[in-house]
């Protein structure tokens, strides 16, 4: 667990921190970077900070002594916890909590685990899930999360105490009585068009409507006793069935499947949290229906004016009062239905339904993120949302790639009219029949704040002037938090759920997200997601390949900036490559090979001919490609710069070879090993991925390499070093196996440096747009993806260029001209025009 | 007429190599025989400063230069 | 035998020929030598010599071995020579003759009584049982690592001075004006050592000591090699012992090694400590284990450690050689093995084999139901951060070049190879690195006579 994800409680205590240098440590605990990459909204930002600065344990770990008992105590610092008592029965608890931070240590082989896995999920961060010791932590944010799925401080301190060794430290309970005390307490309730601010403490309210700015949004009715408030009975799951579930299943048979006694009650085991409770504290069972009860469960509310709510938001989130968002989609009779369900066969995993339960506890709909890793059915999750709600939805991607596959998505899973369901992109400017309908687009699209064609406009007032019941943001991590305040700004929206596989960034604007979009509901663990073959088995491997002396000796002579080519062109980089393609096609895998590097991208694939796609690869020639090493025999590989990165759904691909990546990205390194976890044949009997990064020794990679792989190794994923391959020197044709051919190499690699200054050629495209070839749309920076043209252009004969590679690239054998296409190619294009039209 | 050379063969990584030959690039007084790409001879007296100075320039070519780390999100 | 334990005997291996001569007189001693100093193959010659009345040809030992395994054979020949078991003769080998007659004694049960030690013909009225000597073994034994570890108030007392003699003298410990006796690198190096070979790493130190005390080195190995072939239980005499002997039982005794009620008792009892010395199973668990288990509780690459049952000062400051620690609770503590940790750890003189061995020793049960305990990323990544710093090889030898003839270069290549020196060859170039190069220079001038 090398390098963290930020939330420490201590770290959020301080308000946003400026640009702070990693240390060359990187398995230190304290490695964490910031990097500021826009100044954030000041105002905001404060409010923020403020919020979580009333909750730290920094007070408690003053206030509390070591008492130092023995010789070994002081080399635990503030972690010396030997004086803490622990239970007569603690063998048989799985967890440890430490009080001085929040950290929670679960033995994942106790017969209790999977329970206190589950409660964990729910109330706390978790850390790294390895086999044995699984680590959490309870933070602001996750406590946050848990009020907001509607779990009740006691019950928490009360679920911790089961399970853990020692008794719960009286800090944990402040810590937790601290922040739940403050959020989750009112909610944004929009109901009949109306907005409400609704809370079952009536206290709650009222020191809300002492402040003169909530005051002034207030809208007065007649109802309700002499204040102003209302009371009525709290919400409650009642009839609400999310689709796609057993429960659903039984309902549309006409059959009672979830029978308390039944013969099925032993795989009834209690799943989410809020059935852990009852089943754990026995709190629920009684007393939930317990009619003389009712003055816990009801709820108090005053209505705001829509114009104010903004404003309300913002104040209480300045008053440490964080508004939770709920949507009554039931009561919302304004909004017209959209009639869709979801299809038969669409059946949705345990996990998916876990999440919605978390989504839909209480019979509304709660704005939030849920977490699944890449090729776990995040989509299936987002449409069951929507069949849900049953309203006008706006789903936002990153491409328009991804636009295409998330309407496809819809029409294969639910029964949506394609009529109404509309996607606006630069090439398509639709708007959806009636009076509900879904509309796809992308973030570039609604943000994207230069002049719009009159086209453009036209679909942004449509998109601005009306109300929305869900608002879908499908990869919430890539999408800077600017873009999200925009978005959210113009578009009205009842509920919003953010999709994303790494709730990672390498700044820290991720925990901005749970204010803009909503908590985290749901975070899977990869690795029993894997075990129970919903996503495939990885096996990672880092493979060492050794510099050449010629190579080491240009890298030693070049400045910092300029090095990165002669490691990533390291001609045993490369022989490496090519044993790994040739092993893994001849065991009848697909392969893709990722490189960030332009140029080596193209004279790697030309090299071995093999095809190539980047950000200058035109549109068709994509396809074209993509259509092949899905469905050709004889095209097993396939290289993609970082275009590939994301949105892009090859389940084909069953092995992934890295040969030049971004730095130390932890999270391109979990979104490249998210393109082979959906491999369709991963429910075959033993079948694995793989996952290969080739690593020059003694270079920075090394260090970038153990950087990147610390949230999959957090995840519980291991990766092996190979410093040799077996066999490589007897592979035939073996490329740059004479002295002579690796001088020519080296001389075309020192020729690209000396004539780029900025040699990290990387497409300045990032995770944006596969497909999406209209620049206007997408803001880029047009100079470097323009330098790349040319160089490529070079290289394929053009300019007079050292380069001397004679095969003729691969990408071309591609190329059919139009009406020679052959049958095949004719039936596929047919096909999928087919498709698409539902 | 077979000849024999004392000294102390090393034997190491390509790159390590290449450091070597740049140390003995600017005294021209460590290596004795420059035998493949993983082999050298050097003189025996001068093994521990080889050694020394080996492990400075290593930890000095794999430290990662901070204007690296600095461009790490590429997000716009 | 592990490797480490193997180490302690190098020492021995530098004894002068007269010592070796005066050692073997015992049988015990004679026994000792065969069992823990010889490889495998060397056993088997002394086996084949050692009811032979007369030197057996070269030949008809060298039948023993695989033409292809010739360094092996060089091993075993090289061995038996160094510890002076063998003489050569015109192509024979004979076995040295004391030795050959006590290692006889001591197989057949001949030779005088008490050549095993004597045991008590009375009996003990404060008799003592096995797992009566195993605790006291371990407390003893335990009270100098405490010590060591600068925590001698726990659970045991101070060692007495003898030991703290001794630590200081290996330079297992040193004295610091501003906190006392403190230990040093090579002590924490020595924690990490599984047992047997602490045990037998202080009594070669005791020997070097008593060398300097002018004790006879020959009395005191004669009697540790004789401890090692005590039955474990029995209490013997100690009127067969020679006044040094006695003399050291009062040190053995501080040591956990020999058990007596009392300095004037006329008995003592070997413990574990002493019965195992010679024998190649381990005698105790490595002392750590007994307090604790420790574990690498992380599998894959999560890099934490855990103890589950309950854990000591002792393990912690051991933990603390080359892991980060991070949260200590009552029965639990975590810490990481990062880079930095273990290239401190080796920079101490620890080696990675020893932090893998020392964690498969103390491992959790969980780990235990794991074939190999260890999950092999760690072990890989340990090893591979040793590596790391040894990232040259370096042979001193000789450079050969410049052959006249491919067929004279191939045949000293094969000499070479046969004779174990060959380092590095290459033969497109003619050329080879050999580490001892007088042999060498010797085959080529023979070669080249007999071609003359």
């Amino acid at each position: 667990m090398a390098t963290k994800r930020k939330g420490s409680i201590t770290e959020l205590a301080k308000p946003a921190p400026g640009p702070k240098r990693a240390k060359p440590d990187v398995s230190s605990d304290e490695d964490d970077d910031d990097l500021e990459e826009e100044v954030p909204d000041e105002e905001e930002q404060g409010a923020i900070s403020r919020v979580l600065d009333k909750f730290s344990f920094t007070g408690a770990r003053e206030r509390s002594e070591v008492p130092t008992s023995d010789t070994v105590s002081r080399l635990f610092k503030r972690d010396e916890l030997s004086f803490l008592k622990m239970k007569p029965d603690h063998e048989s608890r799985p967890m440890w909590i430490n009080p001085r931070n929040g950290k929670i240590i679960l033995e994942s082989f106790s017969p209790l685990a999977p329970a206190a896995q589950d409660f964990l999920t729910a109330i706390a961060e978790p850390l790294s899930r390895p086999t044995y010791l699984h680590e959490y932590r309870i933070t602001p944010h996750s406590l946050y999360a848990a009020v907001s799925v509607g779990l009740d401080p006691k019950d928490i301190v009360a679920v911790l105490d089961r399970f853990s060794k020692i008794p719960i430290p009286d800090e944990i309970v402040q810590f937790i009585n601290g922040c739940t005390g403050s959020y989750g307490k009112v909610k944004l309730v929009l109901k009949h068009n109306r907005y409400f601010l609704e809370s079952s403490d009536m206290k709650m309210l009222q020191i809300l409507l002492r402040d003169q700015v909530i005051s002034e949004q207030r809208v007065f009715t007649d109802v309700g006793d002499g204040d102003g408030i209302t009371k009525e009975s709290a919400p409650k799951m009642g009839a609400l069935v999310i689709p796609g579930t057993k429960i659903a299943a039984g309902v549309a048979q006409g059959q009672q499947v979830v029978q308390p006694n039944g013969g099925e009650n032993e795989e009834q085991k209690p799943e989410t949290a809020e059935e852990l409770f009852a089943s754990v504290t026995a709190l629920k069972e009684g007393e939930e229906d317990d009619d003389d009860d009712e003055e816990a469960e009801a709820v108090h509310s005053f209505e705001v004016c829509a114009e104010g709510v903004e404003k309300v938001q913002k104040q209480c989130l300045t008053l440490g009062y964080p508004l939770l968002e709920e949507y009554d989609f039931r009561n919302d009779s304004r909004n017209a239905n959209l009639d869709m369900d979801l299809r038969p066969q669409a059946q949705i995993r345990h996990y998916q339904e876990k999440s919605l339960s978390k989504m839909f506890g209480n019979g509304r709909a709660k704005s939030g993120i849920i977490v699944l890793p890449c090729g776990a059915g995040k989509t299936l999750v987002g449409i069951t949302a929507a069949c849900t709600i049953k309203k006008s939805v706006v789903v936002l991607c990153t491409s328009s790639m991804s636009v295409v596959q998330w309407r496809n998505e819809f029409l294969k899973w639910s029964t949506i009219n394609p009529d109404q369901i509309a996607i606006f992109t630069a090439e398509n400017k639709e708007r959806f029949r009636g009076d509900a309908g879904i509309i796809v687009t992308t973030y570039s699209m609604v943000t994207n704040s230069r002049t719009r064609s009159h086209d453009s406009q036209k679909m942004m007032d449509f998109l601005m002037g009306r109300e929305w019941g869900l608002l879908l943001l499908d990869e919430v991590h890539v999408v800077p938090a600017n873009i999200f305040r925009k978005v959210i700004h113009s578009i009205a929206t009842h509920a919003k759920l953010g999709l994303t596989a790494t709730l990672l960034r390498e700044d820290d604007k991720i925990q901005d997200l749970n204010f803009l979009i909503g908590p985290k509901l749901y975070e899977a663990n990869w690795m029993e997601l894997s075990e129970q073959g919903h996503i495939a088995r990885v096996q990672c491997a880092e493979v060492w390949c050794p510099m050449t002396t010629e190579f080491y000796q240009e890298y030693l002579n070049e400045t910092p900036r300029k090095r990165a080519l002669f490691y990533i062109m390291n001609p045993r980089k490369f022989q490496a490559c090519q044993f790994l393609i040739d092993y893994h096609e001849k065991r009848g895998d697909k392969v893709i090979v990722f490189s960030d590097n332009v140029f080596a991208l193209a004279a790697y694939a030309r090299k071995l001919n093999k095809p190539y796609i980047y950000g200058g690869t035109p549109q068709q020639e994509r396809l074209k490609i993509l259509q092949n090493f899905q469905r050709n025999e004889l095209i097993n590989t396939v290289f993609l710069s970082k275009i590939g990165d994301t949105s892009l759904d090859l389940p084909e691909a069953t092995c992934l070879i890295q040969v030049s990546s971004h730095y130390g990205s932890r999270r391109q390194e979990a979104q490249r090993l998210g393109r082979i976890l959906r491999a369709k044949r991963r429910n075959d009997e033993g079948f694995n991925a793989f996952f290969y990064s080739l690593v020059s020794k003694d270079t920075a990679e090394m260090y970038y390499s153990s950087k990147r792989q610390a949230f999959l190794v957090d995840q519980g994923y291991a990766f092996k070093v190979i410093t040799h391959l077996q066999g490589i020197e007897n592979l035939p044709g073996l490329a740059y196996a004479t002295p002579a051919e690796r001088r020519e190499l080296l001389q075309s690699v020192l020729l690209e440096n000396s004539q780029n200054a900025d040699v990290n050629s990387i497409e300045k495209e990032t995770d944006g747009g596969f497909f999406d070839r209209t620049r206007g749309d997408y803001k880029r920076s047009g100079p470097l993806v323009k330098r790349n043209n040319a160089k490529l252009s070079g290289l394929s004969g053009g300019d007079t260029m050292a380069y001397m590679e004679q095969n003729a690239s691969a990408n071309r054998r591609m190329k059919v001209p139009p009406g020679q296409q052959n049958k095949f190619m004719r039936k596929l294009k047919s096909d999928a025009v087919k498709k698409a039209r539902g | 007429m077979v000849r024999a050379i004392k000294g102390v063969l090393v034997e190491c990584d390509p790159s390590i190599k290449a450091i070597i030959l740049d140390i003995d690039s600017k005294t021209h007084d460590i290596i004795v025989e420059n035998l493949d790409e993983s082999h050298l001879i050097i003189k025996d007296n001068k093994v521990a400063e080889l050694k020394r100075i080996l492990e400075e320039r290593l930890n000095e070519h794999t430290k990662v230069d901070s204007l690296e780390e600095e461009e790490e999100e590429e997000d716009d | 035998m592990n490797s480490q334990a193997m180490k302690s005997f190098e020492h021995l291996e530098g004894l002068s020929e007269a010592i070796f001569k005066r050692l073997y007189q015992q049988p015990a001693t004679a026994l000792a030598v065969f069992r823990r100093m010889l490889p495998n193959l060397a056993k088997t010659f002394v086996m084949a010599m050692l009811f032979n009345p007369d030197p057996v040809p070269v030949s008809s030992l060298e039948a023993f071995v695989r033409p292809d395994q010739n360094r092996l054979k060089e091993e075993a020949f090289g061995k038996l020579r160094q510890l002076y078991i063998v003489t050569e003769r015109q192509g024979t080998f004979a076995l040295d003759a004391t030795f050959k007659v006590e290692l006889r004694k001591a197989l057949t049960g001949g030779g005088s009584p008490g050549s095993f030690g004597l045991p008590c013909d009375t009996e003990d009225k404060n008799r003592v049982d096995i797992s009566f000597l195993d605790r006291y073994a371990a407390e003893q034994w335990e009270s100098i690592l405490h010590f060591m570890v600068g925590n001698e108030t726990q659970s045991s007392q101070r060692p007495s001075e003898g030991v703290v003699r001794l630590l200081l003298h290996g330079k297992l410990m040193e004295q610091n004006r501003a906190s006392g006796t403190v230990i040093t690198q090579l002590g924490f190096s020595f924690l990490l050592q599984e047992v047997n070979s602490q045990v037998w790493t202080l009594l070669l130190l005791y020997l070097d000591m008593a060398e300097q005390l002018r004790m006879d080195p020959v009395d005191i190995l004669h009697f540790l090699f004789l401890l090692g072939s005590l039955e474990l239980g029995q209490d013997y005499d100690m009127k067969s012992l020679t006044p040094t002997q006695k003399g050291m039982l009062e040190d053995l005794r501080d040591y956990g090694i020999v058990y007596q009620r009392k300095s004037s008792s006329r008995r003592f009892y070997p413990t574990r400590l002493a019965t195992g010395l010679t024998s190649e199973i381990r005698s105790l668990r490595s002392p750590a284990a007994t307090l604790a288990n420790a574990t690498p509780g992380n599998d894959e690459n999560g890099f934490l450690i855990i103890e589950t049952n309950y854990h000591s000062p002792l393990q912690i400051a051991v933990l603390n050689l080359f892991a980060r620690l991070i949260s200590r609770f009552p029965n639990l503590v975590t810490a990481r093995i990062t880079r930095e940790s273990i290239r401190q750890a080796i920079g101490k003189g620890i080696t990675a084999e020893q932090i893998i061995d020392y964690m498969t020793a103390n491992a959790h049960p969980q780990l235990r139901k794991n074939s190999p305990v260890l999950p092999p990323t760690v072990v890989d990544q340990i090893r591979l951060w040793q590596i790391e710093g040894e990232r040259m090889k370096v042979t001193s030898g000789y450079l050969f070049k410049e052959f006249a003839t491919n067929a004279e270069f191939n045949a000293v290549c094969k000499y070479a190879d046969d004779i174990g020196v060959l380092v590095w060859i290459d033969k497109n170039k003619g050329m080879l690195f050999v580490s001892k190069h007088e042999q060498i220079a010797d085959y080529i001038r023979k070669r080249a006579q007999s071609n003359r």
